[in-house]
């Protein structure tokens, strides 16, 4: 875990990060949290589906990269595989800590200082960018990330309303797989829950007219939809297994 | 319309408390009160306290909760509850420091699908250490880590480890009576009943029908059905009716509680997930963790042992943090009423009878006849007594099998003090416990010694006390049942595994609590 460096001028004014190096933290991540806004992008690659953090058990919306703990079949030769890459990865090295003593306070730009991101003195690579310019104020770069980060914040807000909505709509449900690889190894997955597509068949016209209002019909049909994106899941697990062999 | 088939359009319940909001939850969300259903009216005495028996539940109090459409976060939250998994019973075998076994609420593996107490003695002879439930079930090892049964992305009511409540009974019956008010449709009366009006052309002999109670300034309230909840008093069954009531004295002892509510050193010092009963000169103490506070009582037989003996007895336990705490001192009469349903009158709760709550039977017994009376309804008056006579059966029947169960765990005790002494006299055990006691002694309790198809205690149960307490069961001539070695071995590997996977995974009970007061678990 990253601990809380605030970003300063005077103390990063020659700090140097390699933007292409930020999509290296997606490495072993097998659920990536989503945001409603990304979902229609996300969804042309990974099925979105649900799963409860283990520290609250409040749901999250999650892109699913792979099938067990610490794989991600979407990074490979040490390159992040798809034409979109979602905003957690992207707003890498950064993130939003939150001042004061119990957190509460107000938002601030920090840097995971461990990040593989963060150019190393001896690196010879060019392709790296700056957080101030000579006159402290921000970077065109710097500002690209604050509003990814500033997207992701609004993003999370939505998506907790969301999840809210589902709930309250009853529109939750386990998702309970089992699949079978190439190999005829086969696995279960548990914990992922997905839209309960029987109960939005049967909803009532006015809860419906809520979701269209609230905007999360679309959302919901993206997250149905995604589940299709299981096929080229597995058929990357298939060609991952066929290679190893 | 003949006087039979008058409808069963208005229950009256007498008496607010656990016993009277339960019931009354049940019958409204089973009959669909909100909707215009049956009419459920709960006439309850402004001056009276609920006795609040009962901190202890049984996993049965999870579909309960369900079956009256409350969320477990929110009771959890309301009712300073916790989890609890079963019972620790300490220094009841022998009396010695390290003396204690588990009854807990996960079956033991393989049960039902060969008989493990066999291979269990079998193994026993090169592994004697191996508890019986420890061996073969794994929330022993769960209860001794002090972990919660489950997890915060568990959802509502759901288990990695069966499990049940410890809850503060005031906050529960106000919890209780605050969903059945404003979400179960149930018509709540704050009065005092001062009389009982009878039908005169009644169904029995000696009393007609109740047709309606008196209240101070409500005038009379009629009812089809009345269920008494009135607790000890037993005001409608008991007072009205002359149904006798059966002492059970002579085969449980005890006649006394002095019970203390002992707050934690801090707010976030570990909470035991299961009850923890322990054994003492003239009866057991039991320790039961709320979130705020602990339930700390005596329970003992007068006969035995001095008020002051008992008291230096509970301080003793408590230790230092007793100097100040108020101890409160409830007489115990065990025993029953010989009926519990009468002519249009169903008795719930205290006012039915009252055992010590070695095994906390008091809200489950709520629970069942709550249960049996909204599921069972009749239709009509001229179905009651069909219903009253079936009722009586059952409830009559689980009585002597709780009776029983709570029985046997005094006779299997070798502790020497007088009343541990007198608890093993042949003439103070039921017929039907010693006859089951002959059979146990060449083979161990199985589904079939038992009757009925809702059993209280299943035959798991049996084998937890007998065998934690060390019972021997001599199964020289049974090697019939050693037959699937296989079998037997994967069985106790299993539960080895088991408790492995859960000690890794599961929070402490304490912890779980917090999380659940902060964030609350999803219904899915």
């Amino acid at each position: 875990m990253a601990e809380l460096i605030a970003i300063n001028p005077k103390l990063h004014a020659t700090l140097r990060i390699q933007p292409d190096k930020a999509e290296l933290h997606g490495r072993g991540i097998q659920l990536l949290p989503v945001v409603p806004a990304e979902f229609a992008s996300v969804a042309t690659q990974s099925p979105i589906v649900l799963t409860k953090n283990g520290q609250t058990g409040q749901f999250v919306s999650v892109a699913m990269l792979g099938f067990a703990p610490g794989e991600n079949l979407w990074f490979a030769d040490e390159r992040w595989q798809g034409a979109y890459l979602p905003l957690q990865l992207q707003r890498q090295p950064f993130f939003l800590g939150q001042s004061g003593d119990n957190g509460q306070g107000d938002y601030v730009l920090c840097l995971d200082p461990d990040s593989p991101a963060i150019m190393q003195q001896h690196s010879a690579t060019t392709n790296t960018e700056q957080l101030f310019q000579a006159d402290g104020s921000d970077s065109a770069y710097l500002q690209h990330i604050k509003g990814v980060l500033a997207e992701l914040l609004q993003g999370e807000q939505q998506q907790q309303q969301l999840v809210q909505a589902l709930l309250a709509a009853n529109l939750i449900q386990p998702l309970s797989l089992e699949i079978t690889f190439a190999n005829q190894q086969s696995t279960r997955l548990n914990g992922l829950y997905t839209i309960d597509q029987q109960k939005l068949a049967a909803l009532d016209p006015a809860t419906l007219v809520q979701l269209h209002q609230a905007g999360w019909l679309a959302p919901i049909y993206t997250m149905i939809a995604s589940a299709a994106q299981l096929y080229p899941l597995i058929a990357r697990k298939n060609q991952q297994l066929s290679l190893a062999v | 319309m003949t006087e039979a088939q008058r409808p069963i359009k208005t229950v009256v319940i007498v008496g607010g408390g656990n016993a009277g909001w339960l019931t009354a939850g049940r019958i409204a969300a089973k009959h669909k009160t909100k909707q215009g259903g049956v009419k459920v009216i709960l006439v309850e005495s402004p001056s009276i306290t609920p006795i609040g028996v009962g901190e202890g539940t049984w996993p049965t109090m999870r579909s309960t909760l369900i079956a009256l459409g409350i969320s477990e976060t929110d009771f959890i939250r309301h009712c300073d509850a916790t989890f609890k998994q079963g019972a620790k019973f300490a220094r009841w075998v022998d009396g010695s420091r390290d003396d204690f076994y588990y009854h807990p609420l996960v079956l033991p593996q393989g049960f039902g699908k060969a008989d493990m107490a066999a291979y269990w003695h079998q193994q026993r002879q090169q592994q004697p250490h191996g508890s019986f439930s420890n061996s073969l079930c794994y929330q022993e090892a769960i209860c001794e880590q002090g972990l919660a049964p489950k997890t915060i992305r568990t959802a509502e009511f759901s288990a990695v480890a069966n499990y049940a409540y410890h809850l503060d009974s005031g906050k529960f019956g106000q919890f209780l009576q605050q969903h059945c008010i404003e979400n179960l449709g149930v018509t709540h009366i704050l009065d005092d009943v001062i009389a009982i009006h009878s039908v005169a052309n009644g169904h029995s002999a000696t009393h007609g029908d109740i047709a309606a109670v008196e209240t101070k300034n409500h005038g009379a309230i009629a009812g089809d059905l009345f269920v008494d909840c009135t607790g000890f008093s037993s005001l409608l069954l008991g007072k009205h009716y002359q149904v006798p009531f059966k002492a059970c004295d002579d085969v449980l002892f005890i006649d006394t509680a002095l019970a203390v509510q002992v707050p934690y050193d801090s707010p976030d010092a570990p909470i035991a997930s299961h009850t923890i009963s322990t054994a003492q000169e003239a009866g057991w103490i039991w320790d039961i963790g709320l979130q705020h506070r602990r339930g700390v009582g005596y329970v003992y037989a007068s006969k035995y042992c001095t008020e002051e003996q008992a008291r230096a007895t509970l301080a003793n336990y408590v230790g230092p943090a007793i100097d100040g705490l108020t101890v409160r001192k409830i007489p115990i009469v065990s025993g029953h009423r010989t009926r519990f349903w009468q002519n249009n009158c169903v008795a719930v709760g205290l006012s039915a009878g009252f055992l010590e709550p070695l095994e906390a039977s008091a809200l489950v017994l709520v629970e069942l006849s709550a249960q049996m009376i909204s599921e069972q309804l009749p239709a009509h008056r001229g179905l009651m007594d069909i219903v009253a006579k079936r009722f009586n059966q059952t409830f009559l029947y689980r009585w002597d099998k709780i009776i029983d169960f709570l029985k046997l765990h005094y006779l299997l005790s070798q502790r020497d003090e007088p009343f541990w002494r007198d608890n093993r006299d042949p003439a103070t055990i039921p017929q039907s416990l010693q006859e089951l006691l002959q059979l146990w002694r060449y083979r161990a309790p199985g589904d079939l010694d038992f009757t009925s198809n809702n059993e209280v205690f299943p035959a798991a149960s049996y084998q937890y006390v007998l065998y934690g307490m060390g019972f021997q069961t001599d199964f020289s001539h049974a090697d019939y049942l050693l037959d699937n070695q296989d079998f037997a071995a994967q069985q106790f590997a299993q539960n080895q595994k088991m408790i492995q996977q859960a000690l890794g995974m599961l929070p402490t009970n304490r912890e779980l609590i917090t999380k659940i007061r902060d964030y609350g678990l999803s219904a899915v």
